[in-house]
């Protein structure tokens, strides 16, 4: 293994930070209105340097109260399911993981649905509220009954999230079959995951907590990379690996809990993100995190962009996207990549 | 007598309640949902959000001030080149921003909250339609009519419909009620409950839903159910009247136990005509009417 400096961190983190960039511009020049590119960009770049000029009313309007924020909050809510992602596989050893195996979108979805039905989605965040604490209880009873003698297993971890996660699964398809057609509709928008509704409040909620839970994963990063080549050896290295997987299991948990409270549940990004940065750059979680942050952003913000301008004036949801463009893209890289590092 | 009276003191009431403010262009409604909208009076650019809407904005004689509908708004044939901004469930919130309506129209049954707000917070004044049963159709002709500065327009379609909804009633009055199941969904079989417009449609052309009493608004029929209650008139609702009208027709032939299959009382109803809370909903009642009673509509 190639060895990893500070400075190849940085230099790949700035390039895809430079993508995330273009595609977030590219975004913001896309939609069922024409705004046109170089007129939406003047748009965005006055209203932050707060000068006056070109572009009237409805313009300002389209780009900067349904664009931008759309485009932030799913760049925010892909980085934080890329990086959970990352995680889980790294805790659970599994490369089938993702931020919803251990059952915290369940807890989340039950949380939001619950909400629907009692009316709850009136108040101004009722909903992604609800949904959050469903999420946050839900990681504690399976964090209650995936340890064992103090000690977290893997495997007894995975199990319990998995069931647990089914037990939530039950009850959902119990609300959905006994909700009304209404009700109905919104649970199922909620299930497939929706940015439609994205504002600024919206993103100012969430960021602290996935800017917090990153920095909390990222500094321990090393000793991630440790812990792969086996809890023996890396107790041996002076790993405290106890706390460590608590402390990854905890912080991912709170970053997917965050991320799906404000648009439900998107699939496949927090599976397929990771696993595609790893074939490309190694799996260093020094390196991982950052770029699945950003690759995951950048692929989120691209993928909702396509649901709303493909078949507009009607959008896709955005899970179908991900799913459709993201799952071709992975085979490719597993085919030309040969080799399946996957920790 | 009496009804009349209390209808006169509720017109009566109404008109101090949305009474203009003198010397101001905008005035101050409060929508069926009950909250406050400020519209530019009357408005000269109004978004339809729902089929049935943009029914009775057409039937209003607005037909200049519709900029925008709904993809599922397909009657009258003008609203069809009208510009599409989305469905209930998604909203194309750019185009609406676009087209800069002075006035959003929504409905309670199928746009959310949350879009209602949204739309709101852009700076669009969005007023809710929520109607129940078809007196409440009635109601809401007659809100949207002084919501847009067209009251005799409305006066008058709520005078039609209220008169042919009197003719149905005093048609079947006394008549046997026979047992109705309207089927409107195939796999699973799904009808209406108590909280349905077609419940009241039924109910209003002298039937008796064997569904009735299910506070589900589309509780789901199990066969037995069904044969339980044995219908003496199956209508299915289609939203294609040619459809898979023939397969449906098979599926039912083989129950010959249920009085409808076994005496032929199977009819296929246009679904436009009894779920779509507009003017053209008295068109399906006179059409159930017809169906459940068709000795006393003969004579006509």
């Amino acid at each position: 293994m190639k060895i990893l400096t500070l400075k190849k961190v940085l230099l790949i983190s700035a390039l895809l930070g430079l993508i995330l960039i273009l595609v977030m511009i590219l975004s913001i020049t896309m939609g069922s209105v024409k705004v046109g590119p170089y007129r939406s960009i003047s748009i965005l770049l006055q209203s932050i340097l707060g000068l006056k000029g070109a572009g009237t009313e409805t313009e300002k309007t389209i780009i900067l109260s349904l664009r931008v924020p759309r485009a932030l909050l799913a760049g925010l809510v892909g980085a934080g399911l890329s990086v959970s992602g990352a995680i889980f596989q790294a805790l659970l050893r599994n490369p089938l993981a993702d931020p919803y195996i251990l059952g915290v979108s369940s807890g989340a979805a039950v949380g939001a649905i619950v909400a629907i039905l009692m009316g709850l989605g009136t108040l101004s965040f009722g909903l992604p509220l609800a949904s959050f604490i469903g999420g946050l209880l839900t990681i504690f009873i399976v964090f209650y009954f995936g340890r064992q003698e103090g000690r977290i297993h893997p495997n007894t971890l995975l199990l319990a999230g998995v069931i647990v996660s089914s037990f939530l699964s039950a009850l959902i398809m119990f609300f959905l079959s006994v909700s009304q057609r209404e009700e109905l509709r919104t649970i199922v928008f909620w299930l497939m995951g929706d940015f439609s509704l994205s504002n600024y409040q919206a993103v100012r909620l969430i960021f602290p907590y996935l800017l917090f839970a990153f920095f909390l994963l990222y500094a321990h990063a090393r000793q991630f990379n440790l812990i792969l080549s086996g809890e023996e050896s890396a107790l041996q290295l002076g790993v405290n690996v106890e706390r460590l997987k608590l402390i990854s299991y905890l912080g991912a948990s709170l970053m997917t809990a965050a991320s799906v409270s404000m648009c439900g549940l998107i699939g496949f990004v927090g599976l397929i993100v990771p696993h595609s940065v790893r074939l490309i750059f190694g799996p260093d979680h020094r390196l991982l995190l950052p770029a699945s942050a950003f690759v995951g952003a950048s692929f989120l913000i691209a993928s909702d962009t396509l649901g709303r301008t493909l078949f507009s004036p009607v959008e896709l949801p955005v899970g179908v996207i991900t799913a459709a463009f993201g799952g071709p893209f992975f085979i490719y890289l597993l085919r030309t990549r040969k080799v399946v590092k996957i920790l | 007598m009496r009804k009349r009276v209390l209808a006169g003191f509720l017109i009566l009431l109404s008109s101090l309640i949305w009474a203009p403010h003198a010397h101001c262009s905008s005035q101050r409604f409060k929508d069926e949902v009950g909250r406050e909208v400020i519209v530019s009076f009357p408005p000269k650019k109004i978004v339809s959000l729902a089929p049935n809407i943009t029914e009775i904005l057409f039937s209003l004689g607005l037909d200049q001030e519709i900029v925008g509908v709904s993809i599922h708004c397909n009657f009258p044939e003008k609203a069809n080149s009208k510009v599409r901004v989305g469905s209930y469930i998604s909203l194309d919130f750019e185009k609406i921003v676009s087209l800069k309506p002075d006035l959003i129209i929504a409905t309670g049954a199928g746009n959310t909250r949350d879009m209602v707000e949204r739309l709101k917070r852009l700076g669009f004044p969005t007023y809710v339609i929520f109607p129940k049963n078809v007196d409440n159709v009635m109601q809401s002709v007659g809100h949207l009519s002084q919501l847009v500065g067209r009251e005799n327009e409305g006066a008058e379609i709520i005078q039609d419909m209220r008169r042919r909804r009197e003719r149905v009633v005093a048609l079947t009055l006394g008549l046997p009620r026979p047992r109705v199941f309207l089927q409107i969904g195939e796999a699973p079989i799904v009808t209406v409950g108590k909280n349905s417009f077609a419940d009241d449609l039924i109910r209003l052309a002298g039937g008796n839903n064997v569904a009735g009493n299910e506070k589900e608004t589309y509780p789901r029929f199990g066969m037995e159910e069904i044969l339980k209650r044995s219908p003496e008139v199956i209508l299915i609702s289609s939203m294609n009247p040619r459809g898979n009208y023939q397969k449906v027709l098979q599926e039912w032939s083989r129950w010959k136990t249920i009085p409808a299959v076994k005496h032929g009382q199977i009819y296929l109803i246009d679904s436009d005509l009894i779920d779509r809370p507009s003017p053209r909903i008295i068109e399906g009642l006179e059409e159930i009417a017809r169906i459940l009673h068709p000795e006393r509509f003969k004579k006509q």
